[in-house]
């Protein structure tokens, strides 16, 4: 599978590529965007399976990535790994199309417990 | 409105465990051990800034010495491999994580700012339009750490 990480913290890029490794998903195709205009561009261009992003980011915001790839019919498995969690966010998340939702700090269980369905 | 009603010590307590759960501290070794010296002397200082319903900063600060440590920490680094860009970025990252927790215990309608990481001692540091509300201060293997609040002077006036 490809993966698109999309964060503007070179460091949080860094820990969730390693905590994908820590929670056994190893051997997939990783691809990093460091704003959300990046993150479009690296959709189009890279057609990632998932893409895992932060919220607030530079140029465009995470929510602001995903309602623009939905616009654009693609439909590509997206969620956030945010350290900002409000219930208008999730509820924005989920109602523009976001299957996930995992709030900084994390651990590995987190990880193992929402991407095991998806990436098996 | 008062944050010390919605974000206590206790609170910034309990996300600094997380934090150190998480990243600094995974193996249960070396916690935050919490002193109350708001005196400490630190010399890295990472803000980021709350608008909206609340208004003001949330400073994680430290020593030069456990800000290597934390970036060694984040990235599977020797300290000695630190360089200030990793430091930077690490402490830029501890402050989003801790406010964006904050975030979620203030009332709806708040924006997190980016963060903005200053190594420089604690006297370089000014926030001359806010006032000091709140704030977890500690040792961490001995080195000072504190996480502290600071809330707009004109909201406080403006809600007297």
């Amino acid at each position: 599978m490809k993966i698109l990480i999309a964060d503007d913290s070179r460091v949080m890029r860094q820990i969730v590529t390693r905590t994908l490794r820590q929670a056994g998903f190893e051997g997939h195709d990783l691809v990093e965007a460091a704003d959300g205009a990046e993150a479009v561009e690296k959709a189009e261009a890279e057609k990632p399976d998932l893409i895992i992003s932060d919220w607030n980011m530079p140029e465009l915001t995470g929510i602001d990535v995903l309602r623009k790839l939905r616009a654009a019919g693609n439909d590509v498995k997206f969620g956030f790994v945010t350290s900002e969690c409000t219930e208008e966010m999730k509820t924005a998340a989920e109602s523009a199309g976001s299957a996930f939702f995992i709030v900084k700090p994390f651990t590995a269980e987190q990880f193992d417990e929402v991407f095991s369905p998806i990436l098996g | 409105m008062s944050v010390e009603t919605v974000v206590s010590e206790g609170d910034l307590a309990e996300m600094v465990e997380q934090v150190w759960v998480s990243y600094l501290d995974p193996e249960g070794v070396s916690p935050l051990l919490v002193t109350g010296d708001d005196g400490q002397a630190t010399e890295v200082h990472s803000t980021v800034s709350i608008t909206g319903s609340w208004h003001g900063h949330l400073v994680y600060a430290c020593s030069l010495k456990a800000a290597r440590r934390s970036a060694a920490a984040f990235l599977a680094m020797e300290e000695d491999e630190v360089s200030q860009e990793d430091i930077s970025d690490v402490l830029g990252e501890l402050a989003n994580i801790v406010g964006g927790n904050v975030k979620a215990m203030l009332p709806a309608g708040c924006f997190l700012s980016l963060p903005t990481v200053v190594l420089a001692p604690d006297t370089a540091s000014y926030y001359p339009a806010a006032e000091r509300i709140s704030g977890l201060y500690g040792l961490w293997d001995a080195e000072p750490v504190s996480i502290s609040m600071w809330q707009s002077v004109k909201q406080q006036e403006a809600t007297a």
